[in-house]
């Protein structure tokens, strides 16, 4: 039961001070002679080879930006090169110390740790796994295109796989790994562990704490890696996610065997400037990134500076940290300075550092520092050395023209095939019904709300045809909490959380009593992190779970915006499928509180191309949707109107006790009529329900279709309605600028023209702000104002009898930006 | 003097409530912040508190009605 950490005033109050550790800073000392015994000699050589392939790798990139050829190899490479010369070090030390499961989230600058973590892994799994692994990567295509082109290429298969996958990647052709949807700045392949490299500065912090998430829950000793900037600490999302890794609750709430820190590390290559902003002395006021983990947590998230000048520096205190994750004392921080001798990109003309500054830590390049130590000690001669590089450079170059070769790596065919992209969007496939044994860890019938909900009527008329109060009837709260509670008691992958999600049972109730069956891991309180919720919930479905979140209003989608525009909507895409996005997102649709909380932002989400949205009306239709959203292995957003939380099933006979689920995406014919049709958006059908019984009472008949979903849409009953009645209302509490209802309009438009008798019609919420509860019947469309547009325009029966306040020119509001 | 312990007002668009159960009879002796009766919106539920010392002169309502807001459900003498 809840309650379980009282805040006691007698120990809050107590005068006391906050004690701060010292923070590490640099502090490897590990001789050679110790690190050839630790790893052996071969070990510390492979670790300067990667390094020097890393380096080749982006500098053959550089060399295609620069001067359009790389070693007599002529390309004109259009995409971005972000490159990380002179950060070597830092990626191929931090892969040395993970493991093969281990997940790494990268950023626009990854190619080096997407490298280094593919070839570390290859070489640490089983050489069965990886012919396995290539064998069955996009049917094989790419395996056999290596084998062909490539064999005798590196120094194994598995590396000029690795290397050509990832180029043929960055160029954007059919054979990366990626199918060409991802590109420089967000390739990945996932079977070695590198997950997607992420264009949104910081973008990967979430998302890796997300993955953690699932780790955590899988209990598979693997940990996650979000690769992220210095110029990151000063984006919103990555605190929010530092704070939600470092919530008390894993170790104060959660029971075991999952309790305990997250594991995810935070390893920040800082390489000091943020583009052009030099975050040490002039965009942050941290003096050295590491101070950070002193404020979000007790252990200070094990913060330490690291010499990211030296991959042994690197990889020690990454297996530290490896470590500590392991025994559940994540969440952990790195600062791992190094230098990024080439430019932030290649428009880059040095305008904000000095030359000198290059040249001095061009004096401490990464590469020559390892190969002078493993040379002073013995380990390799000068000219070993030269002929590793000298290896290095047939790599690449072999890789190089095998990827600039369309007829060994052909571009993404969208000529003869322009829907191609459209095809990767979604993935269109559900699980099968969660009938697993329950996961509650009490029956049902023990929780107060759910017998409660178990006694009430399962229509919303008693025999007589009076209404039955919503505390006796099913409402539109218990349809959705209906399918919740089923997928949440049988499908073990799936949780949820949000703000208030647990005692609360959400802000509006739909998780009422589920706090009393589902232990903290499976439903907990989040904090008020709108950014974290959506990029955790994210991570966790990339790594293999499903995840059911809550924003307390859709107003606050703002606070979510890079997370549910750039993340949840593109990872199934950018992977060509190779990912899938699990989530639900519930928002809902507010009112009476005014201007930012009570808009239906439905039109932002159904504007981004790979969200699937809802919009339910009636508890029947609340209860099979959400039970086809959270059985959906694509991303959909579930918007809720409060004002329907009450409202009990009017249309269908009953909402049946059992499991049920409605496909998304199609719109139901909920009254049939001759003289018009209305199609509705959420809750103005009762709104044209109202409408259209007076409407009947002067002799016009109203066919009312509800919506139901929004992304996908199915056009036919609208098409086959507008075909009997000649015209169509579209009526929407969105504000009609930019709404999908006017997308609707104009697609009706132009497939239904010959039917239609008279334009399509939108009639929505005027553009400005939501006014409070007082004004909000002038606001939001109302079943007079219907009336108004259909008995005084669309149908015009020549009597003035407009009740509306509608009576506005909307070619002069728009000329005023209104 | 008596004081009417009623159904607050618990948000906007609720009107009504179910008593789900009373913690007090007649006769019981009551201390400020002592529950009295658990009420259920069709959101939550919510424990109803006496605001006052006091005894239980009288139960109002039944277990399991539904009552409007304002609605007095015991009264403390």
């Amino acid at each position: 039961m809840p309650k379980e950490l009282v805040v006691d005033p007698t120990s809050t109050r107590r005068r006391t001070e906050i004690e701060f550790k010292p923070i590490p800073v640099h502090a490897y000392d590990r001789s050679l002679a110790e690190e050839r015994k630790l790893r052996g000699d071969a070990a510390l050589t492979e670790i300067l080879r990667h390094m020097m392939v890393v380096r080749e790798f982006e500098s053959m990139i550089a060399s295609f930006k620069a001067t359009g050829s790389y070693r007599g190899i002529e390309y004109a490479y259009r995409g971005p090169a972000h490159l990380s010369i002179g950060q070597e070090a830092a990626a191929v030390g931090q892969a040395v110390s993970l493991e093969p499961g281990d997940q790494i989230f990268g950023s626009h600058r990854s190619h080096g740790e997407f490298i280094a973590k593919g070839m570390s892994a290859f070489a640490k799994m089983p050489k069965e796994d990886v012919a396995d692994l290539m064998a069955n990567h996009r049917q094989g295509r790419l395996a056999e295109t290596v084998d062909a082109h490539l064999d005798s290429v590196g120094t194994s298969n598995a590396e000029a796989f690795l290397l050509f996958g990832l180029l043929a990647e960055i160029f954007m052709t059919q054979l990366g790994f990626n199918g060409g949807m991802g590109g420089s700045m967000h390739a990945f392949y996932a079977p070695v562990g590198a997950y997607p490299n992420n264009a949104i500065v910081g973008a990967s912090a979430g998302l890796a704490t997300g993955a953690a998430l699932r780790r955590k829950l899988s209990r598979d000793g693997g940990i996650c890696v979000a690769n992220i900037g210095d110029g990151s600490t000063g984006c919103g999302p990555v605190m929010e996610a530092m704070n939600f890794a470092s919530m008390a609750q894993f170790r104060q709430l959660w029971q075991a065997p999952f309790d305990g820190g997250l594991p995810v590390l935070f390893f920040f290559t800082n390489n000091f400037y943020a583009m052009g902003g030099q975050t040490s002395g002039e965009t942050m006021g941290w003096d050295r990134l590491s101070r950070i983990g002193a404020g979000v947590n007790q252990e200070q998230m094990h913060a330490e500076t690291v010499d990211g000048t030296d991959p042994l520096a690197v990889a020690d205190a990454v297996a530290r940290k490896r470590q500590l994750l392991a025994q559940r004392k994540g969440p952990a921080l790195l600062d791992v300075e190094c230098y990024r001798i080439s430019g932030h990109s290649t428009t880059d003309a040095n305008a904000y550092r000095d030359r000198d500054e290059i040249r001095l830590w061009k004096q401490h390049d990464a590469i020559e520092l390892m190969a002078g130590k493993l040379i002073n000690a013995g380990l390799l001669r000068d000219d070993q050395v030269e002929d590793m590089k000298a290896d290095t450079v047939r790599t690449i170059e072999a890789v190089t023209s095998a990827a600039v070769n369309p007829n060994i790596a052909p571009p993404v065919d969208v000529g003869s095939n322009p829907t191609l992209i459209g095809k990767f969007m979604f993935n269109d496939t559900s699980q099968p019904v969660p009938s697993g044994i329950s996961t509650f860890t009490h029956p049902k019938g023990e929780v107060a709300a759910m017998r409660a909900l178990a006694r009430k009527a399962r229509n919303g008329r008693d025999e007589e045809g009076n209404l039955h109060s919503p505390l006796r009837a099913v409402t539109l709260r218990d349809g959705l909490a209906e399918a919740i509670v089923h997928h949440l008691e049988h499908d073990p992958l799936l949780i949820a959380y949000g703000e208030e999600c647990r005692e609360w049972g959400g802000a509006f109730g739909v998780h009422r009593g589920l706090s009393e069956v589902l232990p903290h891991n499976r439903l907990f309180n989040s904090p008020i992190s709108e950014a974290a919720i959506v990029a955790t919930a994210i991570g966790h479905a990339l790594a293999g779970g499903r995840s059911l979140v809550e924003l307390m209003y859709c107003d606050f989608i703002g606070r979510a915006g890079d997370e549910i525009f750039n993340q949840l909507a593109k990872w199934h895409s950018m992977s060509a499928g190779e990912l899938t996005v699990p989530v639900v997102l519930r928002a809902s649709v507010g009112s009476k509180y005014g201007a930012q909380h009570s808009q239906d932002w439905t039109g932002l989400i159904t504007h981004i191309p790979g969200l699937k949205a809802i919009y339910p009306a009636t508890p029947f239709d609340a209860k099979g949707l959400m039970a086809s959203a959270l059985s959906s292995n694509d991303p959909v957003v579930a918007f809720e109107s409060q004002r329907l939380y009450d409202q009990v099933e009017l249309f269908a006979d009953r909402v049946p006790e059992e499991y049920y689920r409605i496909p998304i995406g199609e719109p139901d014919v909920k009254r049939t009529g001759e003289h018009i049709t209305i199609l509705t958006f959420g809750p103005s059908l009762y709104k044209a329900v109202a409408a259209a019984d007076e409407l009947a009472r002067d002799g016009i008949s109203v066919e009312i279709i509800d919506a139901r979903s929004l992304v996908p849409f199915n056009y036919d009953p609208v098409l086959t309605s507008i075909k009997k009645t000649g015209h169509l209302l579209i009526v929407t509490e969105a504000s009609e600028r930019g709404s999908f209802a006017m997308t609707v309009a104009a697609t009706a438009s132009r497939y239904g023209f010959a039917d239609l008798k008279s334009p399509p019609r939108v009639l929505g919420s005027p553009n400005w702000i939501v006014p409070g509860a007082e004004m909000e019947s002038t606001y939001f469309p109302q079943a007079h104002d219907i009336i108004d547009v259909v008995a005084g325009e669309i149908l015009p029966d020549g009597r003035n009898r407009r009740r509306g306040v509608r009576n506005w020119d909307d070619l002069a509001l728009a000329r005023a930006g209104l | 003097m008596a004081t009417r312990i009623v159904v607050p007002q618990l948000g906007n668009e609720i009107t009504e409530a179910e008593v789900t159960e009373f913690h007090v009879a007649v006769g019981d002796t009551v201390v400020e912040g002592d529950a009295v009766a658990t009420i259920t919106t069709t959101k939550m539920a919510v424990e109803i508190e006496t605001p006052e010392n006091g005894e239980i002169a009288s139960v109002d309502v039944e277990e399991g009605s539904i009552v409007k807001i304002g609605t007095t459900l015991c009264t403390l003498s």
